[in-house]
């Protein structure tokens, strides 16, 4: 009889406790939601803003849905912004801006990590100042600088030298972060490895090219993706250095966008076949989201291999 | 004899031809970046300390006047924005910053776990990233998200504020506004506390779990002490991130006096104590977090 009882009361605090799970389940999703709501919210307002038309803008009853969606807003902004001809000079520069990083902070990491060396300290703490200087606080002495080199105001291709060339030197934009982080990954390498590879002959060049950088895959795409990321959002550098109109980024082209439709009355658009067409916030958020919509895809699409990557890259096992 | 003093005297000069044969090694991996620190990073540095004690006689060459500390004295006594705008981004910072490393903590082990749509998740609190430091997030934080837009989206703000009276509903809103900004800026924090969390052996969970430890002691016994590496890297970064972003008022100032009112002996200065200030709450905030920092006693 007791022994009955007491299954039955088991019973029910076996579905207590279910009905607990359940419930800390929901609150659990329901705050993530929550959150990652507030994280989406500029994001979303975003695109619904894209696809309104010039009515459902000035309508407040028109929060979220649109009456109805329009694309017309894309196909202004991407030729009021001239995309086809920004994008490429995106492209060039954060194709080659990640390459130099990728090659010359690989390089360099690996040297502190593997290596003792004279005043190693003294140099680890330069990197340290690198991550820490912001580039505003010399940004007047590189620009002197570069124009003494005859860098800037250019109208060619060579324009890009000052947003490009510093990258193949381990430095430019966060260069100090990606050397950090190939020295973390390759610290925790053993040292077998390289030992093996040198009493076979093989030479620190060698050794370095062909056994320590095909192990470093996690670092590499890691630095590659927030190069490429942080390279293609700047506009901070490229705003000061580039002043030729046909070379300028995409991001440096949203300010003049923005300010267009802060003017009194909204400026009519002077291109030639989209002459008369007001410029309004829908197709100003186009022309934001066109901006994010390249580096978005090559997210989504390395997004999964990025998460594996920052774990297995070693960066938190300071 | 002779020759085994021979010997004996080479014996330690090979031993030190290999440490000098490796140090060289080294120099070779580095021939780039030492290149780029000197002329990328140490001389700009340079030239921008000389400017600020300095007046510029002649553009071209940057020729320049030694002038003490006249252009410290002008942003400090004569320059009337130097000083709120320095106040209201220590202010911020110091703010933003504790703010900033609980919150991602908190969603990183949120999201740590074995659930439906992680993938999904993980994303959604990674765009702010994408989208970047840049000119785009500054505008769609200036576009209602920063201001009252974004708490009609989570709170339902009439009842809560008829509730609670006019004077906290506003303290209640301006923390939101600083919670939405800030949590926008946490991308790369919760990630790296994701892979600091990964990076922590189930075993230790297993073994606790075993002696009967309830999850909320498992946090503060296990989870926080094995992250504090980890929580010191992060408050460091973020202090440095909100320093150097472009969405940072003081920034925007020293961008102006450069290249708009073109004084830029005295942006130089400004630059420098703007940097120095945050050199040491960074050294601060490592010299207060170090005695927590838990050591897994492999360094180097």
């Amino acid at each position: 009889m007791s022994t009955v009882m007491a299954k039955s009361g088991g019973r029910k605090s076996k579905a207590a406790r279910l009905a607990k799970t359940f419930f800390l389940r929901l609150g659990f999703y329901f705050l993530l939601c929550a959150l990652s709501f507030i994280f989406l919210y500029p994001f979303i307002t975003m695109i619904v803003k894209s696809l309104m038309t010039d009515d459902d803008l000035y309508n407040i009853t028109v929060k979220w849905l649109p009456s109805q969606a329009t694309w017309s807003n894309y196909d202004i902004a991407f030729r009021r912004m001239r995309f086809k001809a920004y994008v490429w000079n995106n492209v060039i520069v954060c194709g080659a801006a990640t390459l130099g990083h990728v090659v010359s902070c690989s390089l360099t990491g690996y040297a502190f990590a593997r290596y003792k060396f004279r005043l190693k300290n003294v140099l680890f703490v330069l990197v340290i100042l690198m991550m820490i200087v912001p580039v505003q606080v010399i940004i007047f002495p590189l620009y002197k600088q570069y124009s003494d080199w005859g860098w800037l105001n250019r109208s060619d291709v060579l324009t890009f030298l000052p947003l490009v060339v510093p990258t193949f030197f381990g430095m430019g934009l966060n260069g100090g972060f990606f050397i950090f982080l190939f020295r973390q990954f390759f610290m925790g390498l053993p040292y077998e490895m390289e030992e093996a590879a040198r009493v076979d002959g093989c030479g620190p060049i060698r050794t370095y090219a062909r056994i320590m950088l095909p192990m470093a895959q996690a670092p590499l795409l890691v630095c590659s993706v927030l190069s490429l990321v942080w390279h293609w959002n700047d506009y901070f550098e490229p705003g000061v250095y580039i002043t030729a109109p046909a070379y300028r980024m995409l991001p440096s082209v949203l300010p003049n966008l923005y300010a267009l439709l802060n003017q009194e009355n909204h400026t009519m658009i002077q291109v030639n076949e989209l002459e008369g067409i007001v410029f309004n916030e829908a197709m100003l958020m186009a022309a934001t989201f066109l901006c994010i919509i390249p580096i978005l895809i090559a997210y989504l699409i390395l997004q999964r291999r990025f998460m594996e990557g920052v774990e297995r890259s070693g960066l938190t096992g300071m | 004899m002779s020759v085994q003093g021979k010997v004996l005297a080479r014996k330690p000069k090979k031993k030190m031809g290999i440490d000098r044969k490796r140090s060289l090694e080294a120099y070779i991996f580095l021939i780039p970046w030492l290149i780029g620190i000197c002329v990328f990073f140490a001389f700009p540095i340079f030239t921008s300390v000389r400017l600020s004690f300095s007046k510029i006689v002649s553009f071209k060459g940057l020729i320049t006047e030694w002038a003490g500390l006249t252009n410290y004295e002008y942003i400090f006594f004569y320059d009337i924005n130097f000083i709120p705008t320095f106040l209201q981004v220590v202010y911020d910072t110091l703010l933003n910053t504790p703010l900033c490393i609980v919150f991602s903590l908190v969603i990183a082990i949120l999201i740590n776990r074995k659930m439906v749509g992680r993938g999904f998740f993980r994303t959604a609190f990674f765009i702010p990233v994408l989208l970047g430091s840049g000119y785009i997030m500054k505008q769609l934080l200036g576009m209602g998200v920063d201001g009252t837009t974004i708490t009609t989206g989570i709170v339902v703000p009439r009842l809560i504020a008829d509730l609670l009276g006019v004077s906290i509903t506003e303290v209640v809103q301006s923390f939101l506004d600083r919670i939405t900004v800030v949590l926008w800026k946490s991308g790369v924090q919760i990630v790296l506390f994701l892979a600091g969390l990964q990076g922590i052996s189930g075993s230790l969970y297993e073994a606790a779990k075993v002696d009967g430890a309830t999850e909320w002691e498992m946090f503060w016994k296990i989870t926080l002490p094995m992250i504090t590496p980890i929580i010191l890297m992060n408050v460091v970064y973020t202090i440095v991130a909100f320093f150097t972003d472009g969405t940072n008022p003081m920034v925007d100032y020293i961008y102006k006096m450069n290249f708009t009112n073109q004084m830029y002996e005295s942006a130089a200065a400004m630059s420098w104590i703007y940097f120095i200030f945050a050199l040491l709450l960074c050294g601060a905030a490592i010299l207060l977090m170090r005695r927590y920092v838990y050591d897994s006693g492999s360094k180097n």
